[in-house]
């Protein structure tokens, strides 16, 4: 058999064998579906850091998973030394890992605007450093984050005929999700609606112009870099909750963000929105219909071939230059 | 953002610079995992005349860096006790005959390709007499050709997939008869018939997923689920859907490194408990059970050959010293203490040869090694004299609030190990020749193989 058909080899024979079984479930897909939106909200919570850098900034920050996992350990740290509750020390690792990549700006960064392959190159050293120096602080042992206690449990929607939930969401995801659309809300009103913001934009479309017009151009990328760090730490506190915290735990969600922030387009924050809904719920869809490594190879593939014909990403409005 | 700006950074990466710069990326690379994986032999300590050197060889960075970290630590312990005359060789006298072991670290960045090159400089440069490592089943293939052509011995301190029979290997974790043949009875007469069965995707889960999925179906139970995620997923949400949709009796995880806290805390929150679907697993153990909390866990089951909670005095030493050395906070684990034992069986090995008047060199430590028996924190095991693999116990655990484990099944003493699984391949065994002349050990009996116990000398 031809390699290309396998795919739908497989999905004959699933439902094939699910329909002999127990009937091809749309409650179930539904389901799916429903906690697809789950997926969706950690892929904006972790491409929308990278929405700011890249998309904004067009520092293609390969570190960008780094800062997440910098995000996890602020969180494992404090609760481990001061007790502090998963939600209180989202403040801080926004303000740590904000730090660490102004610190980051004005060392590295910096000194490579406008040399996207040298960027590219320092950026993913800097991963290795990151995730080394972390080793040595941390240990390599996995370390474990406590979950708020009062975010437990699922919102059902649905149930079956025994009473036990059929299509149901837990709260966290919910919360994930949640967090995810305030802090894209709180970033889109940030960029366009305040003094700062169209600083920023300003910036990254003309710096010469910007400098003749009196902005303080390195300041206010420093500020920019900043922040898209500090939203990737906030992902990883949340996300933290969901896993355990390890120095690699970063590079899982670098592919997904990059997927998100290209799919989607990086002129808009709006085309990271719906980068994340079409990744998460086609995924979770195929997921469930095939298989996990299956999905991931299809969805991977299509964005490859998205990327060849459509560049600038599905949700850009073209605009002059 | 402008066009302009695009077009610059598009046209800005010509062919000519993109093979500049990929090379430069591949080189940086190469320099990196040769650099994280240089040679350090321990030079601080006095090591006296003439040492024996043996080759370490555990990930202490990259992807399986957390799991074989915690190996080297054992190993480390058991060594430094070695040298030392501390902890189980307490009167052998310092060292193995008065000789002390050095021992020579590489790290291969949990690169199975590194594992292979530092393999062959190990035994042909650093002229090593044995090898300690390895821990996943990609990284013991890799290096299982080499260790073959030039002669070496290597000590494998984990539980595993079987079908091999290498006389060149020391397998001293598990294999399927010690660790899936009892559980999967267990699964059936205590939770019920059905079992969904889950695995990370590569060889190992897959082959002990397909031992398992036999035994299930000899002991009459029905395979509802098979699911396999990529190596290192954190995200189940479609694998928890479709266990809920299958409602099994019981899941079977197969699932290895940072996927086990996900998968059971995401198990967890999505409302599936401990009570109605219990998890029996063979990768999960204290240390993943530590990272994900052990309210995650409480109430499900691990299939092992030891829990830190085994009650023998051996055990309790063994807890006291790993602490004392590597901290409070640290747990030890059925493939740390497998890591540990290996160590004295080729330290007793050595001694043996020694005393015989004989030159340490693989056919020597071999023949010695064969037949070893120690008093292990599991419990009395032993190195099977045929086909090279550990008589070890078999226990299941059962998790609780303490992180801990309650053992609810134990054998009465070391099962002999099969490296076949029997369901599989009736009858299929491996029998090593004395003295080993490295011929085809196979040997199928036809016939059903019993079950056969260590006896107490």
């Amino acid at each position: 058999m031809h390699a290309y058909l396998f795919p739908l080899y497989y999905l004959a024979q699933e439902a094939a064998t699910q329909e002999s079984t127990e009937g091809f479930s749309l409650v179930a897909l539904t389901n799916q579906l429903v906690n697809g939106i789950g997926i969706v909200g950690i892929l904006l919570l972790t491409g929308l850091g990278l929405a700011i850098t890249f998309g904004v900034m067009r520092i293609i920050n390969l570190a960008h998973g780094e800062f997440i996992m910098l995000g996890a350990y602020v969180t494992f740290w404090m609760q481990d030394t001061f007790g502090m509750d998963l939600l209180l020390t989202i403040p801080f690792s926004f303000l740590i890992t904000g730090a660490i990549g102004a610190l980051v700006e004005l060392t590295i960064i910096r000194r490579l605007y406008g040399r996207p392959l040298e960027t590219l190159l320092a950026t993913w050293g800097l991963s290795i450093v990151l995730q080394g120096v972390v080793k040595l602080i941390f240990t390599a042992q996995l370390k474990y984050v406590k979950s708020p206690p009062y975010i437990s449990g699922n919102l059902t929607l649905l149930e079956d005929a025994q009473g036990s939930p059929a299509i149901a969401i837990s709260y966290y995801r919910l919360f994930i999700v949640a967090v995810a659309i305030a802090l894209l809300l709180v970033t889109g009103y940030l960029l366009n609606k305040t003094d700062l913001g169209r600083q920023v934009r300003a910036v990254t479309q003309n710096r010469e112009m910007s400098k003749c017009l009196g902005v303080n151009t390195s300041l206010v990328d420093m500020v920019t870099f900043a922040y898209g760090c500090g939203l990737a730490g906030i992902a990883g506190t949340v996300i933290s909750s969901l896993k355990s915290v390890s120095p690699p735990m970063g590079q899982d969600y670098l592919i997904d963000a990059w997927m998100t922030v290209v799919t989607g387009g990086v002129d808009k924050l709006f085309g990271i929105l719906a980068g994340a809904f079409l990744i998460g719920e086609s995924s979770s869809g195929i997921a469930y219909l095939l298989n996990d490594p299956t999905a991931r190879v299809i969805v991977l593939a299509a964005v490859i071939i998205l990327i060849r014909y459509k560049p600038e990403g599905l949700f850009t409005i073209q605009k002059r230059g | 953002m402008s066009k302009k700006y695009k077009q610059t950074l598009l046209s800005g990466i010509s062919r000519r610079k993109f093979i500049k710069y990929s090379s430069l990326a591949v080189g940086s690379g190469i320099l990196a995992s040769c650099t994280g994986g240089g040679t350090s032999s321990t030079g601080d300590e006095d090591l006296g005349e003439n040492p024996i050197k043996v080759g370490v060889m555990y990930s202490t960075t990259g992807s399986i860096a957390i799991v074989e970290k915690s190996l080297q630590d054992a190993t480390f312990l058991a060594l430094e006790q070695i040298n030392t005359d501390t902890g189980p060789w307490q009167g052998n006298g310092v060292g193995i005959e008065g000789r002390k072991i050095q021992k020579v670290v590489v790290n291969p960045n949990s690169d199975w390709d590194l594992y292979n090159q530092m393999s062959k400089r190990l035994i042909d440069e650093d002229r090593v007499v044995c090898v300690l490592g390895c821990y996943t089943s990609a990284s013991r293939k890799s290096v299982l050709p080499v260790f073959e052509e030039k002669d070496s011995l290597l000590y494998y301190p984990v539980y595993y997939e079987g079908n091999e029979c290498s006389s060149n290997v020391f397998y001293t974790g598990a294999a399927p008869n010690q660790q899936i043949t009892d559980s999967i009875p267990y699964c059936k007469e205590n939770f019920g018939p059905k079992g969904f069965f889950v695995g990370s995707d590569y060889i190992y889960p897959k082959e002990s997923n397909r031992i398992a999925k036999a035994e299930l179906e000899k002991a009459g139970g029905q395979v509802v689920g098979d699911e396999y995620s990529p190596l290192g997923t954190t995200e189940f949400i479609t694998i928890i859907n479709k266990i809920k949709q299958a409602k099994p009796d019981f899941v079977l995880s197969n699932l290895v490194g940072d996927s086990i806290p996900a998968f059971y805390r995401q198990y967890k929150d999505a409302g599936l408990t401990s009570d109605a679907v219990p998890i029996m697993a063979y990768p999960t153990t204290e240390e993943e059970i530590q990272a994900m909390g052990s309210e995650y866990a409480t109430g499900h089951y691990t299939s092992f050959n030891y829990f830190q909670s085994v009650d023998t005095p051996q055990n309790t030493a063994f807890v006291e010293q790993f602490k004392a050395k590597f901290g409070d906070s640290r747990v030890t684990n059925g493939v740390m203490e497998a890591a540990y034992i290996q160590t004295f069986f080729m330290a007793q090995a050595m001694r043996d040869a020694l005393q015989k008047g004989e030159e340490l060199n693989t056919g020597t430590i071999r023949e010695a090694s064969r037949g070893q028996t120690f008093s292990a924190p599991q419990g009395q095991v032993k190195l099977d004299p045929d086909n090279y693999h550990a008589y070890l116990y078999s226990r299941i655990g059962k998790w609780n609030a303490d992180g801990q484990a309650e053992i609810v099944f134990a054998t009465p003493a070391a099962v002999k190990p099969i490296p076949w699984s029997q369901v599989l391949y009736k009858g299929r065994e491996c029998v090593h020749k004395t003295p080993d002349d490295r011929s085809n050990s196979v040997v199928e009996t036809g016939k059903d193989l019993e079950v056969q116990y260590l006896e107490e000398t």
